[in-house]
């Protein structure tokens, strides 16, 4: 076992790479995975489309242990810090092939015509080797889900969509898998126990492994950023060129990452992953799901979490409108302290939230709703897939003798802040949930709101859309 | 394998990660970072600039001004209206003022912010309709007319009249612009460039250092992707890295940052086109008259060439008796717009396309009725309004070929009836044609140069002018080297594109790449075959002495040379090339192509601008949100016309991308600058160009059959361009959607790209007026 301390640890390339930061090198904490690559002549594969997440030509896929399994994801390497990769094996396009035969999934590519220009190719392979790893013959929601966030602008897609399918119908015993135990033999020599603590002359980065090590850390660096994903964090740096300065990293907190059915309640760690809860949200909570459907891509899920995005308090995050409308409740913990805040008296305004200067946002309850209860998750954007939302909204509902018993409409995108059309709900109140009266609160709701213009939409688009979502929940609850 | 199903080239490094671009290339430890600083201004004066701070930074190695050019600063491609770095006036934003040439790229951005540039803001045009008010032309007005218009419409039973904006594009190339800059003894300057006009390169980088074009190489590799977006506007930071290269004398890559590419280069032209049809009963168009109107951005780029080739489209598969197409391009304070896929085409097309779709929605017919009635006709009614006559027309065989196969009447009627079943879903349906003209409408551009090398180890370098950003030319120049040697593809290397082996290339662009160079690398051949063929009969009647041998008998087939009414009379290509070796026959030859017949006279706006055209047609069905204005696109059946394929796979291929990028320009990809001229849509967070989900749910491709292009290479036909067109079938099937909320009684207000939020505000108007 290693000591803890100025260095990380990783797997890459069949070996044990243990990076350090004091200096030596031109390495940050928060150089990103993507820049690390591209520093040696050899791995000059993996490309920068846009730094910012949104076209995965810097794809590549972390394996680490579960359960005794190698577990693989796709990544976005531009987004994520090289401490990140710690207790991991980092795989690129390069690492695929065996020798001079071509994996499976790159063969395929080669035969279906998936490449043209090549620039998004090693992006787009990356992301079907996780395909591969994770799926075998999958359909074609499947396929279109993991390479939502690749894009190419040259092939359409109909051939790598082939590939997918030829690919990920051969039996996996590629070698990763056949060099499985070595690779996790490697990967358990790293410690993945004691704080990582990175101390540089301009920045401070702390990796905890338990809840306990990052409150401390927490209540010790009260102005760090906390970092789990960092999918919005990162562009601070990537596109503004902002210098993190003390970043506190909960990743890796295990503690955090769990989807527990209570009573009365569906309790979920704040480091949940969005794609873990995606699964987990299958069977119990279809409005969720259906959310996280079409919430960025595959790459980001894999590594942005239900708390991230809470925390974040963004006006247009795709989580809180529907959080809202299952009355969802955050817990936010202290080295010394608990407490539990419903998610709207959280949310204090734009980017803005009740968090304290030692907490960290640990846990998302989401009460079961009354049986009966629709609720709606919606989100229009200009582009259906990997889009930041125009107009977001969840709804919920419960009527009685088809009298709205009780009714949350919140929206996202309408206001500095997620919002609730309280005026509107109060006139459907003890209404009969009828198209008449949708039509006139539909009036109602137009007055309520007085969104902005901007680069997605005019603020005209906005209200329309807003009162029509009320239609349309009406459309899809009415049957 | 059959040399038609080769594989991508590179198909293999790009898979694996090998695959080189400019960005990859590291020429020296001592290679520095380059960077551009630029306007952030739309209009201004520049009063001061101050590099001194900046100059003193560590790690900064030069800091240059246009007061440092040692040439001509000026980069404009056609006229000289563009120069390298700002002297005292900014006209965009993202105008380059300064560049910077740093050990790394944190000392580039830590120098930038050192540097003072004072400007005095001046009043700007940052819109196309203010400049059509002020009448700020770039250049005079053009006109192709035919018939008698005016006549024309005064007898017209019908008469439509409107506006059309069409928007911008962003090309949205993976690979940024980039440029590799290495400076040589004395004055030698070598460009590894991401460009797909090298020649252009290096002329510019010529002009800007003050040298000579010998002493200029510029070697393209690959792009990755170009779609125009580099037909001149790679040679920008290739002026300038070479500038900076040149200062420093060490090598200077530039590779521009996303949101600095989408900010500073050019795109689509944005149009503003007025028209106005006359019609009779039938739909039989009697008369048209279109005035398109282009936003040129600050410099005139390729703007002309693109206006032109806007109006030759203006009627696409459509015969005009009586036609009237004006063209203006005005100057605006925005990035010079520049060449994209279609070139103009799309911009013309789409006019008479929605013009059609209205003529149908008024006389209440199926629009494929009236698109039918107006094609042009194969015997008559076949000159274009610019003279020049249809020949080889496939309009008509393609249409009826894909209604059958597309299922076309009864989707139409399973759509009438889904539409009358749902209120807050509605689908629709369109087809829509196009006609291409291939061939620079600057008939000396058509051009082409190849030089080929036969080693005397039997392995063969085919060098031509053309360069490779993904559309698969070196894989057809490949296929086409590999039949005409008779040797296996594996020997045979097509080398990266170089001003020093092919000199005054044209650029790879207007879908000619393979047309051009294609026939150029077969003239060179001839010559090899022509000389090697002397050898064989040589050595050929010597082996075989009882074989008699005739010269035109000796074929180059399956890695041999042999007789072909004996096949056992024969030597391998490989010992045929020793020989010819060792009897001193040059084994090198270059090749050259010049298309035939074009010309075109801009004054009288009449002319053979074009060797012949390409077809193919959509059918496109979507279903329209009434409620949100989103739009799922259901299915895509295409049939396209290539002649014979060189390569059905990489023609399939650049037929569904070139689709899915016109898809986007029709759907989701708008662009907004704001009243100051800055754009909005800079990043691909606010940029949407299409995913893997918004392809149609069933795409079925196919390529016309049986109809070879006598006169090209091969029989086949330019594939690059067309296929965006077909994307049209898209833009008006949603058009038709919109149209069934209100029943198809009322004319939806229509735009492109018909975003959401323009469909809804259209479904929105159609409800309000059915209350």
């Amino acid at each position: 076992m290693n000591e803890p301390g100025y260095h990380i640890q990783f797997v890459f390339n069949d070996k044990v790479v243990s990076l350090s930061f004091d200096g030596s090198t031109e390495l940050k904490p928060t150089t990103t995975v993507l820049n690390y690559l591209r520093s040696f002549p050899f791995h000059k594969g993996v490309k920068e489309g846009c730094a910012e997440g949104d076209c995965g030509a810097c794809t590549v896929v972390l394996a680490e242990i579960k359960n005794d399994k190698l577990h693989y994801t796709t990544i976005d390497s531009c987004l994520v810090f090289l401490p990140m990769l710690h207790g991991k094996q980092l795989i690129t396009v390069e690492n695929l092939a065996n020798g001079k035969e071509l994996h499976p999934v790159q063969q395929q590519m080669v035969e279906q015509s998936g490449s043209q220009c090549g620039y998004c190719t090693p992006g787009i392979v990356m992301s079907l080797f996780g395909l591969y790893k994770n799926h075998h013959k999958p359909n074609r929601v499947v396929i279109e889900d993991a390479l939502t966030g690749n894009l190419c602008r040259c092939t359409g897609y109909q051939p790598i969509i082939k590939a997918a399918e030829i690919a990920c119908s051969i039996e996996d015993n590629d070698k990763f898998t056949l060099n499985s135990v070595k690779t996790k033999a490697l990967l358990n020599e790293i410690n993945t126990h004691s704080p990582i603590v990175i101390e540089t002359a301009k920045q401070k980065y702390y990796k905890p492994f338990t809840l306990l090590d990052a409150l401390r850390l927490r209540s010790q660096y009260p102005n760090a950023i906390i970092v789990n994903g960092a999918t919005d964090i990162a562009l601070r740096q990537t596109k503004k060129r902002e210098l993190l300065d003390e970043i506190i990293d909960i990743s890796d907190v295990k503690e955090l990452k769990y989807f527990v059915e209570k009573q009365d309640y569906y309790s979920i760690g704040a480091g949940l992953q969005m794609e873990q809860l995606k699964l987990y949200a299958e069977k119990t909570l279809p409005a969720l799901y259906q959310m996280l459907q079409i919430f960025g891509s595959l790459q980001i899920r894999n590594v942005a979490t239900i708390g991230g995005n809470i925390g974040s308090a963004s006006p247009i995050g795709d989580t809180l409108p529907l959080l809202f409308a299952y009355k969802a409740k955050v817990k936010l913990q202290s080295s010394i302290t608990e407490r539990i805040c419903n998610i709207e008296d959280f949310i204090k305004g734009y980017r803005f939230t009740d968090l304290q200067k030692d907490e960290l946002i640990t846990e998302v309850m989401i009460p079961k709703p009354p049986v009966g209860t629709f609720i709606k998750s919606y989100k229009v954007s200009r582009r259906k897939d990997l889009d930041i939302s125009t107009v977001s909204a969840g709804f919920s509902l419960l009527l009685e003798n088809n009298k709205v018993k009780e009714i949350i409409l919140s929206y996202g995108g309408m206001a500095a802040q997620t919002i609730r059309a309280g005026k509107t709900e109060q006139f459907l109140l003890r209404k009969e949930w009828s198209r008449t009266f949708i039509e006139d609160a539909m009036e109602i709701l137009q007055e309520e709101f007085t969104p902005l213009s901007d680069a997605r939409a005019e603020a005209n688009y906005r209200s329309t859309v807003a009162r029509n979502l009320l239609l349309k929940f009406f459309a899809e609850t009415s049957l | 394998m059959k040399t038609a199903n080769l594989y991508h080239d590179s198909a293999i490094k790009h898979v694996s990660g090998q695959s080189v671009y400019v960005n990859d290339i590291v020429a020296s430890p001592y290679q520095l970072f380059g960077k551009v600083v630029y306007s952030p201004f739309a209009h201004a004066r520049i009063l001061s600039i101050d590099i001194e701070a900046a100059k003193q930074l560590k790690g900064v190695k030069a800091i240059l001004t246009y007061q440092d050019i040692p040439g001509e600063n000026q980069m404009g491609p056609v006229v000289h209206d563009e120069p390298c770095l700002a002297v005292d006036e900014v006209t965009f934003i993202g105008q380059a003022v300064c560049l910077i040439a740093a050990e790394n790229e944190e000392a580039a951005y830590e120098a930038e912010k050192l540097i003072r540039i004072e400007y005095e803001e001046l009043e700007a045009i940052t819109s196309l309709q203010e400049a059509i008010e002020k009448n700020n032309l770039l250049c005079p007005p053009r006109k192709i007319a035919c018939g008698d218009v005016d006549e024309a419409f005064k007898t017209s039973p019908h008469i439509i009249q409107d506006v059309l904006m069409t928007g911008a594009q962003e090309h949205w190339y993976l690979e940024t612009q980039s440029a590799l800059a290495v400076p040589g003894e004395e004055n030698e300057m070598t460009i590894y460039a991401s460009s797909q006009n090298p020649a252009e390169t290096q002329a510019i980088v010529a002009e800007v250092l003050g040298i000579n074009k010998n002493e200029v190489e510029v070697e393209v590799r690959r792009m990755g992707g170009g779609f125009g977006g580099k037909e001149t506007q790679g040679n920008h930071v290739a002026a300038w890295a070479a500038l900076l290269a040149n200062a420093t004398k060490f090598p200077v890559c530039i590779h521009l940052f996303r949101d600095d590419d989408q900010k500073i280069t050019g795109k689509r032209h944005r149009f503003l086109s007025k028209y106005c049809v006359g019609f009779n009963d039938d739909g039989k168009i009697t008369a048209y008259s279109v005035e398109l109107n282009s936003d040129a951005g600050s410099s005139t780029d390729l703007s002309r060439a693109i206006l032109e080739r806007a109006m030759l489209h203006a009627e696409n598969a459509y015969y005009l008796p009586n036609a009237c197409i004006i063209g203006k391009a005005y100057k605006t304070n925005l990035p010079s717009n520049t060449a994209f896929r279609g070139f103009g085409g799309p911009q013309g097309i789409a006019v008479i396309e929605n013009a059609i779709d209205r003529i149908a929605r008024f006389l209440k017919k199926d629009p494929i009725e009236i698109r039918k009635i107006n094609f042009y006709g194969i015997d008559k009614d076949n000159i274009t309004p610019y003279g020049e006559i249809i020949k080889n027309n496939h309009l008509h065989v393609i249409l009826e070929q894909l209604m059958a196969s597309s299922l076309y009447t009864e989707r139409r009627i399973a759509i009438d009836k889904f539409n009358d079943d749902n209120e807050f879903y509605k689908k629709g349906i369109a087809m829509t044609p196009v006609k291409f003209g291939i061939s620079f409408t600057t008939a000396f551009l058509n051009q082409a140069g190849a030089l080929v090398h036969i080693y005397n180890d039997g392995t063969v370098a085919v060098n031509h002018g053309g360069t490779e950003m993904g559309q698969g030319l070196h894989t057809k120049i490949l296929g086409i080297a590999s039949d005409a040697l008779g040797i296996s593809p594996e020997y045979i290397k097509i080398s990266n594109t170089n001003t020093s082996k092919v000199p005054n290339s044209s650029a790879t662009a207007a879908s000619s790449g393979s047309d051009l160079n294609g026939m150029a690398v077969q003239n060179a051949i001839d010559q090899l075959i022509s000389r090697l063929t002397e050898v064989a009969f040589d050595e050929l009647s010597l082996l075989f002495p009882s074989s008699s041998i005739k010269k035109e008998n000796i074929c180059f087939a399956n890695d041999k040379v042999y007789d072909n009414t004996n096949t056992n009379v024969g030597i391998s290509f490989k010992d045929l090339i020793k020989k010819a070796y060792l009897k001193q026959v040059s084994l090198s030859a270059t090749g050259f192509y010049k298309t035939p017949g074009i010309y075109f006279d801009r004054e009288t706006g009449k002319g053979n601008p074009f060797y012949y055209y390409s077809y193919g047609m959509a059918v496109s069905e979507v279903k329209v949100d009434v409620l949100t204005g989103e739009v799922k696109l259901l299915q895509t059946d295409i049939l396209h016309d290539v002649g014979d394929s060189l390569n059905p796979n990489i023609d399939i291929g650049q037929i569904e991308g070139g689709f899915i990028q016109g898809l986007g320009w029709v759907t989701t990809e708008e662009i907004k600058w704001d009243g100051k001229g800055r754009l909005l849509t800079y990043s691909p967070d606010t940029y949407k160009i299409p995913t893997v989900n918004d392809i149609p749910d069933v795409f079925k491709v196919n390529l016309l059959s049986g109809y070879p292009n006598e006169g090209t290479i091969r029989k086949s036909k330019a594939v690059g361009e067309p296929p965006l067109m077909l994307a049209f079938s898209v833009w008006l099937a949603i058009k038709d959607a919109i149209s069934a909320v209100g029943n198809h009684q009322f004319e939806p207000s229509f735009s492109l790209p018909a975003t959401a939020e323009v469909v809804l505000n259209s479904i929105e108007e159609i409800k309000h007026k059915i209350k």
